[in-house]
């Protein structure tokens, strides 16, 4: 499959080959390959992309998934107005 | 202040204010959609023996039980954060601060899709979209699909498509990447599906599942299944092409298909495309955990349960004080059982607060997830019970 062409993660527009050629380079964590990308550092907070970022470490370093969650989640876990998120609301 | 916040009104989420707000809790469940009912909402499908299961009205009943005990739903809403403060959990939501000293993450699970070559054009959607537009929604995806992915979900809803009259043209594989995984393999495709075949609608599949159960057997049926697959409800199942990718220059104008091995490879000189106006990709389930992670809840990581799980024992407390959590965050199971596991959760949050005091209405309620689980026409995946051993067991390392 041409994975160049794949859009994985959609808010910063990080490629399948990307992922893979970052992975492939530094064989790294998926916190390295995601701080390294920016894949998951998007508006949506890695909602879309998140699993097939452990995918491709496990694909690609054959590290399996740790009980600990590898990609941290951070409040807010939804998009929030700036209204709210100053208090008026 | 609120005994119980349950977010989600969902199977689990419903049940558990139902059972709570009966024993005499003031209870509130939130939810982000319009209409309480979650996954649901979407469910239109036989049963084996012949009777139908009718999601909407199970979510109807369901609402109408839960407020009549007592509870107050509130749709629209959403949380972002969960913090715990003294004695009670402090929630972060659209429409405000919202105080209780039992919560209830029910959030059941999200879709993990497959990415393809032009996934991201307007007219593709998961699977579970085309549910909700069809069902919930009622409206009308397209006129002429192609479904990427075959499994459980995405034929139970070509079916739901098929009634309500939208065109499945067919249903393939995803081609294969580093990340597909058994999804764009012919044989494990195979293997799972025959877990399913006695749901099939026809003798002739529930039949040759029988003597399928060979793993040798399984590979000559996948190397003899006829390219232009069978068909189920007249919808043509292709389990040896794949979707190279999808097509389009604004919008979804078709599909670049090619026959595969049974291993998973594209056959050279069979590519061709096929027209369409609308995709569903659909992929795995994944427990919605993310309010779990921050308030703080450890996780265990089982894939037979889809992935990672907040670690929770078989009354659904977790470490955390005063959390606890129901249905599919706690691993992806059918309606039912997520049903059973919020009654549970329901009746030992009121045990904890004090006004439930037969230990036995607990228990009991306990042992019917069990019961739910083994009369289950279709099981999510083989490995169920060894997975939440494992997690009764690191609760018990917690002494949970």
């Amino acid at each position: 499959m041409e994975s160049h062409r794949v859009i994985v993660c959609r808010c910063e527009e990080v490629s399948l080959a990307d992922l893979i050629e970052t992975a492939s380079s530094y064989s790294c964590t998926a916190r390295e390959l995601k701080l390294r990308t920016r894949a998951g550092m998007g508006c949506c907070g890695g909602r879309t992309c998140r699993n097939m970022l452990d995918q491709v470490i496990e694909a690609v370093t054959g590290q399996k998934p740790d009980h600990a969650v590898s990609l941290g989640y951070q409040p807010p876990v939804r998009p929030m107005s700036f209204q709210l998120l100053g208090g008026r609301k | 202040m609120l005994d119980s916040l349950i977010i989600g009104a969902g199977p689990a989420g419903l049940a558990a204010a139902v059972a709570s707000a009966r024993q005499g809790l003031r209870v509130r469940v939130v939810d982000e959609f319009y209409q309480p009912g979650g996954r649901l909402l979407g469910q239109l499908h036989q049963e084996p023996d012949g009777t139908w299961w009718n999601g909407l009205a199970e979510a109807a009943r369901l609402q109408q039980e839960a407020v009549e005990a007592g509870a107050e739903i509130r749709c629209g809403v959403s949380v972002f954060h969960v913090t715990r403060q003294d004695t009670s959990w402090i929630v972060s939501t659209s429409e405000g601060v919202m105080e209780a000293s039992m919560l209830l993450i029910a959030t059941g699970a999200s879709e993990t899709p497959v990415p393809i070559p032009g996934w991201t054009l307007p007219g593709v959607m998961s699977i579970g979209a085309a549910q909700v537009m069809t069902n919930v929604q009622r409206v009308r995806v397209g006129t002429r699909g192609v479904i990427i992915g075959i499994n459980i979900l995405s034929v139970a809803i070509a079916r739901e498509l098929l009634l309500a009259e939208v065109k499945v043209d067919r249903m393939i594989l995803p081609a294969h990447s580093v990340i597909s995984g058994d999804a764009s393999h012919p044989v494990a495709v195979m293997q799972s599906m025959l877990r399913i075949a006695h749901l099939a609608p026809s003798p002739l599949i529930r039949m040759g599942s029988k003597w399928m159960k060979s793993t040798w057997m399984q590979r000559l049926g996948t190397a003899l299944y006829p390219s232009r697959g069978f068909s189920m409800w007249g919808i043509p199942i292709q389990l040896r092409t794949a979707a190279l990718a999808i097509i389009g220059v604004n919008q979804v104008e078709g599909v670049r298909i090619a026959h595969i091995t049974p291993d998973g490879q594209p056959v050279s000189g069979t590519e061709q495309i096929i027209p369409a106006d609308f995709v569903c990709i659909a992929g795995e389930l994944s427990p919605l955990a993310e309010l779990a992670a921050v308030a703080g809840c450890p996780f265990a990581y089982v894939p037979s349960l889809g992935g990672h799980i907040p670690i929770h024992n078989e009354r659904m407390q977790t470490p955390l004080d005063g959390l606890y959590v129901a249905g599919n965050i706690t691993g992806i199971e059918s309606a039912k059982v997520a049903l059973a596991q919020g009654t549970a959760a329901g009746m030992s949050m009121a045990f904890s607060h004090g006004s439930l005091r037969d230990p036995h209405v607990l228990s009991d309620s306990i042992k019917q997830i069990e019961i739910v689980r083994n009369n289950a026409t279709l099981q999510f995946h083989p490995g169920i019970r060894a997975g939440r051993m494992q997690v009764g067991l690191m609760a018990a390392e917690r002494s949970l």
